[in-house]
């Protein structure tokens, strides 16, 4: 896939465990482990602004492109 | 009151009754009586003591045809069961769908080659068959589609 999730690199900057940020954005911690493990094949607006809000980051923070070879 | 429940049910107790009276029909085939109904049903009623020459092959072909037809029934019980337990657009139904289709394919096959060197009227069958299993085979593909977008829908987060 050539989006990339670095959740785990902001979680880990962030100091922010799965089941906290799960608690916090509303999701449940099965759904945070498939955003994760970039298993997703879709992220909502809403998800991604609450992701935003509980890191205190930017959607580039989180989405990585990565070109496809 | 009747519901989408209760005839899921229905149509699972309907499937159980289908396989168990072709299993019986196979069982009851194979005795004397039996095979001599099936012969004489396509004109080639077995003499006193000697045995058609026509009937292995009628026999083969009843029993290859029950071969196709309890694997369809048995693949419908497994998608019903799934229905019930209200597993709809998974790929295992995917599955038993397009094995549905090939099982009525493989009857149309054999009802035609049975119409070829029996009887003419088992055409209409044989047809019949082929048209149910071009139905299923798009069917089959609804459903498939449908389990793409649910997979989509459950990972979109």
């Amino acid at each position: 896939m050539s989006i990339r999730i670095n959740l785990d690199v902001v979680m880990a900057h962030k100091k922010i465990s799965a089941g906290e940020l799960a608690e916090k954005i509303g999701i449940t911690p099965a759904n945070l482990s498939v955003l994760k493990n970039n298993k997703a094949k879709a992220i909502r607006f809403s998800t991604l602004e609450e992701l935003c809000r509980a890191l205190e980051c930017q959607p580039g923070d989180i989405l990585e492109y990565e070109t496809e070879e | 009151m009747w519901n989408s429940m209760k005839s899921v049910q229905l149509s699972f107790v309907c499937t159980r009754i289908v396989i168990a009276l072709t299993v019986l029909s196979a069982v009851w085939t194979a005795t004397p009586l039996g095979r001599h109904r099936l012969t004489a049903s396509l004109g080639y009623a077995e003499r006193a003591g000697a045995e058609n020459a026509q009937t292995p092959l009628i026999m083969g072909l009843y029993y290859a045809c029950c071969i196709p037809a309890l694997v369809a029934l048995l693949c419908l019980d497994r998608l019903l069961g799934n229905i019930k337990k209200e597993r709809v657009f998974v790929e295992e139904n995917v599955k038993a769908l397009r094995t549905i289709s090939w099982c009525c394919f493989a009857e149309a096959l054999l009802f035609a080659a049975a119409a070829l060197y029996y009887a003419h009227i088992l055409l209409v069958p044989a047809i019949a068959m082929a048209f149910f299993g071009l139905i299923l085979r798009v069917v089959k593909n609804v459903i498939d589609a449908a389990v793409s977008l649910k997979t989509e829908n459950d990972f979109t987060i």
